[in-house]
């Protein structure tokens, strides 16, 4: 084929993204589209396990060895990105040997290093273990931040020449003679970086090929094209703990089941989660009762998490998929495996595949498996050279630094920035200007913020997945309105405002479910504050600009005995006000 | 959009504490981890909720623009610590003077004052050279009782020398102590010589059970107390020690001096754990076995009785701490529980020179222990005296924060305010407080004769009769 193809590729997610820059990377023409930003869907809603394969390596352990495998190219290519805690397989008293022992047998067979522990050496590990603990068994677990990994994953497509488009909807697939041409998009906002106010309109994107990357979503793409795809969400609750109850994934050594691991995710602990088929992966009921439970299953692992803070919590729905023969009832029983659905092979309609099932982890394995999928169709013999090439941020660098003499910033809020920025650390936080610090609970400073502006334009919660910025203990009762001041100037007021809105909504989203003992008074404070001095409890003045000139001058009013003279208060309001 | 119906128990609800450390019962930090350096203090985070009280309460971040403040040096920063071993604390942790403002003010329980000392400790013991000047400077001076008590075996030359103008110069240029200052003059008499004099506590359990007879009350009543003088009281202020013993004997009080060593306060604010625990072990060892003797005790210093009250069982797990930090209290707060000082007060009269208007300074670790304005209320009946509080102001000497020189402008900025309202709202040249430092600075900024209100009460109850 003369000319390079061009590939349209649904859904901005880790599997999306992985196959954005795989194929831009082979050299191949992408455009990447995504409804919300990136990771707005499962990707932004997981518990940042890195999996060594070992939760699998007893009943999927195709999976368990892709994990692993995996596990060793992330942490070579995206180590800004991962924090290799370590983890712990714990077995409680009333948790059987027989399994403990298959989950040690399963992870030598997939060639995950496992060694058995001591209670003793398990609690000097991890002093808040639970004391009647049995033992346990270490294995390679990890902590992936994915919005950081996806970010970078699209970084690397840009500089490749993909062009990424967030906030971008497929309202259609364009489909001439049974084959699929390309799709139908709505734009939030104009092409490019995102900018809140500014009149979007449709797009149709042409493309040689396109590959439905959306997860749980990938039966609607299926359905504009008349093609049946059945993905069976099941969503999961995972709450949020203020600070980090342990320093090593801890997951319990028992067959499957509900609320069996505790992730240590940069300054908070991810408690996961439940397994429950839904309906609609955008609309299902998020319950009391399923943080409540998690919290006191996990607390026979750590019985500090019954009485510790949680910060707020969210639910995720796993885009899991099963061969139309199988048939499993329970969600807990379908593969975590992932499957490459070729419309022409399975429903005559050419043009398009869609990638199905699969995990965080594997996501490079499966952006792979598709590109060379795709790269064949064409005849293109490229490489896949993701294993190897570094992401964005995960070239050569070290954290250990002098953070004040470098780059001005206290101890602590210097080596977060470090170990969020990676190699490009220098670049961002070099900057002549003051360089406050914007988000305290997280130590962001003004420097990261206005990188990840520049990168996503006025979309707050980009920023905020970018660096973390609001998702500290305040939950941006804090920061959210100096964000916001970091947009104006390059943006007008009523952009600012209405990203602002929109990140304080998002913020609160997540706090429903923790409004309890300190969070409360947490979201009361925030209230009070946000109430008497942004008049958030009435009407916030986001609807027209206000003419602050107005306020200035106060009212010129004449009165009767003193013709001429105005009645005006020292606080520009009228007297008698 | 959820329909989620709180399910929590209501039971449960009323567990929850608003100002202690939510945390459970399964976790105390001191048991987890037997070595004070290796603390985990992050839990303590979960009852920060950022409303900044800390920080418009902190004394040094009002004149320093640089200090970011309790709050970060406190929540903030164990929040964002890691359990790598490669996390580094902030060295504007040197720059927290230990006032412990912050501990008191905030409205949530976070331990402020535990996480400033571990954070402080962890600094000094892994980031601070042994052989820099700020280490050996800042070891001698939270080492003072030792000094002091070389010091006190030639009183006269030591007083002497260490105001020595040359002498001043050379600790200025080489050690970093402040030649502004001048140092506290030694005593010639020890508390502790002049007590051995008395017939140690022999004599006092005498004199107490004379007292009680002539009272009328039963001579073999429980009242005794083991005194915590500190080393100040006893090197170079006898007077306050001598006097507490006099007014504990005026109300038939059988009066011990255990063995002692220093407090801790200055080796905290230092962040020298290591020496301060040393000194805590004796410390508990001879005051939990006289606690289980029935003792209470009483210290005449606020630092040293927040110090055995509070610090001690924050940072160390040693055998019977806390029953010391359960039974000791500050000297006049014991005799306002336990006798009627009021009435007492309401019935006397001062004259001579201690008739006089005084400017009352609270230390800061007075206010730590809800005391603050004990001393106002105490004397404001007492004829002949007066009261003037001059403010809510810290002193800025903060022990031995002020005697380093590169905090020495920061330590009198801080003091302003005080120094104001002592020469304009009182007549009399005189002042006083219970903290030691805080007096050197009261009248290091004046020039005002300090007392202590154990020495006023002295003057009130015993002398004129």
């Amino acid at each position: 084929m003369a000319s390079v193809p061009h590939i349209a590729v649904i859904g901005g997610g880790s599997t999306g993204i992985g196959i954005a820059r795989d194929l831009s990377m082979r050299g191949v023409d992408v455009t990447l589209v995504e409804q919300g930003n990136l990771t707005h869907g499962t990707t932004g809603r997981m518990h940042g396990l890195l999996h060594s394969g070992g939760r699998y390596a007893v009943a999927d352990q195709k999976s368990a060895t892709e994990c692993i495998e995996e596990n060793r190219v992330l942490r070579d290519i995206a180590s800004h990105c991962v924090e290799m805690t370590g983890g712990l397989f714990v077995k409680r008293p009333e948790d059987t040997e027989e399994y403990f022992q298959k989950k040690l047998e399963g992870c030598k067979e997939c060639g995950i290093p496992a060694e058995v522990v001591s209670r003793e050496e398990a609690r000097q590990m991890e002093p808040h273990l639970a004391k009647d603990i049995d033992k346990a068994i270490t294995v390679p677990d990890g902590a992936i931040d994915p919005f950081r990994l996806v970010v970078a994953n699209a970084a690397s497509a840009k500089e490749h020449g993909a062009r990424i488009e967030t906030h971008t909807k497929v309202t259609d697939l364009l489909v001439e003679d049974d084959e699929v041409v390309g799709i139908e998009v709505e734009h939030a906002s104009g092409a490019g970086k995102h900018v809140h106010g500014v009149e979007g309109g449709t797009e149709e994107i042409y493309a040689d090929y396109v590959v439905n990357a959306t997860g749980a979503w990938a039966g609607r793409i299926g359905d504009m094209a008349g093609v049946d795809i059945e993905v069976r969400p099941s969503k999961g609750v995972m709450t949020i703990m203020n600070i980090r109850q342990v320093d090593t994934v801890i997951n319990r050594c028992k067959p499957k089941g509900d609320a069996d691991i505790v992730v240590p995710h940069e300054t908070t602990a991810i408690l996961g989660t439940t397994d429950e088929e839904v309906d609609d992966p955008e609309d299902y009921p998020e319950k009391q009762w399923e943080v409540d439970h998690m919290i006191d299953t996990l607390s026979e692992l750590v019985p500090m998490l019954e009485d510790a803070r949680t910060i707020r919590s969210f639910w995720g729905v796993r885009p899991l998929y099963e061969p139309p023969n199988v048939g499993s009832d329970d969600p807990t029983d379908i593969t975590r495996d992932y499957f490459l659905l070729d419309h022409d092979e399975r429903d005559n309609l050419q043009g398009m595949t869609s990638i199905v099932g699969g995990k965080f982890t594997t996501y490079r394995m499966m952006g792979e498996e598709i590109s060379d999928h795709v790269c064949e169709k064409f005849g293109i013999d490229a490489e896949c050279r993701t294993a190897d090439v570094p992401l964005p941020g995960s070239e050569d660098f070290s954290v250990l630094r002098d953070y004040m003499d470098e780059f001005g910033l206290r101890s602590p809020i210097g080596r977060r920035s470090v170990e969020r920025l990676g190699s490009r650390a220098d670049e961002v936080l070099k900057t002549d200007g003051p360089n406050p610090t914007v988000c305290e609970c997280e130590g962001v400073t003004r420097a990261e913020v206005q990188d990840a502006i520049d990168q996503s334009g006025s979309d707050l919660n980009a920023v905020r997945i970018r660096t973390r910025s609001s998702m500290g203990n305040c939950q941006g009762g804090f920061c959210c309105h100096r964000m916001a001041n970091e947009l104006y100037g390059e943006y007008d007021e009523l952009t600012t405002r209405e990203a602002w809105d929109e990140l304080l909504q998002e913020r609160w989203k997540g706090q429903r479910h923790a409004l309890w003992g300190q969070q409360l008074s947490q979201a009361m404070l925030n209230y009070a504050m946000h109430a008497a001095t942004q008049n958030r409890d009435n009407d916030p003045a986001d609807g027209t600009p206000i003419d602050f000139s107005a306020f200035d001058n106060g009212q010129a009013v004449t009165t009767g005995d003193d013709a001429g003279a105005t009645d005006v208060a020292t606080d520009g309001g009228q007297h008698g006000d | 959009m959820s329909d989620a119906e709180s399910n929590i128990d209501p039971a449960d609800g009323t567990d929850f504490q608003p100002t202690a450390p939510n945390t459970g019962e399964e976790f105390e930090p001191v048991d987890v981890f037997p070595d004070s350096d290796d603390f985990d203090l992050r839990p303590g985070s979960d009852s920060c909720y950022k409303c900044s009280t800390c920080d418009t309460n902190c004394p040094v971040a009002e004149v320093d623009d640089e200090f970011p403040g309790p709050k970060f040096q406190g929540p903030e920063q164990w929040r964002l610590k890691q359990a790598d071993g490669e996390h580094t604390i902030d060295d504007s942790v040197m720059d927290c003077s230990n006032c412990l403002r912050c501990d008191s003010a905030c409205p949530s329980g976070v331990p402020l004052g535990q996480m400033h000392n571990t954070a402080r400790g962890e600094y000094v013991s892994e980031e601070l050279n042994t052989f820099s000047i700020e280490y050996i400077r800042n070891r001698i001076l939270a080492n003072y009782r030792t000094s002091a008590w070389l010091a006190s075996k030639f009183p006269r030359t030591s007083s002497f020398m260490m105001n020595f103008g040359p002498v001043r110069w050379m600790m200025d240029k080489v050690l970093k102590v402040p030649k502004e200052r001048d140092f506290p003059e030694f005593a010639t008499e020890t508390f502790q010589e002049w007590w051995a004099k008395q017939g140690g506590a022999t004599g006092s359990r005498e004199r107490a059970r004379e007292v009680r007879e002539r009272r009328g009350e039963p001579v073999d009543a429980d009242k005794k107390v083991a005194y915590f003088h500190g080393c100040y009281s006893n090197y170079n202020t006898p007077e306050v020690a001598k006097a507490l013993v006099n007014v504990y004997e005026y109300f038939g009080y059988e009066v011990v001096v255990p063995e002692q060593k220093c407090s801790g306060t200055p080796m905290f604010a230092n962040g020298m754990l290591a020496d301060a625990r040393r000194h805590a072990e004796v410390n508990v060892s001879s005051m939990s076995d006289l606690v289980d003797q029935g003792y209470d005790a009483v210290a005449s210093c606020t630092s040293c009785s927040l110090a055995l009250r509070q610090e001690y069982p924050e940072l160390f797990d040693i055998d019977g701490i806390e029953e010391v930090s359960d039974n000791t209290f500050e000297s006049v707060e014991y005799l306002r529980i336990h006798e009627d000082l009021k009435g007492e007060i309401e019935a006397a009269e001062v004259d001579g020179e201690l008739a006089a208007e005084f400017g009352y300074h609270a230390p800061c670790h007075a206010r730590n222990q809800g005391l603050e304005r004990q001393a106002v209320e105490l004397f404001g009946d007492l004829e002949g005296a007066e009261m003037e509080d001059v403010g809510d102001s810290c002193s800025g000497i903060s022990g031995t924060y002020g005697w380093k020189s590169e905090k020495y402008e920061k330590s009198m900025k801080i003091a302003e305010d005080m120094f104001e309202h002592m020469e304009e709202g009182t007549e009399s040249e005189v002042g006083m407080t219970e903290c030691p430092t805080c007096a050197m600075q009261m009248e290091h900024g004046t020039g005002y004769d300090i007392r202590h209100p154990l020495e006023l009460l002295e003057a009130a109850l015993i002398e004129e009769n």
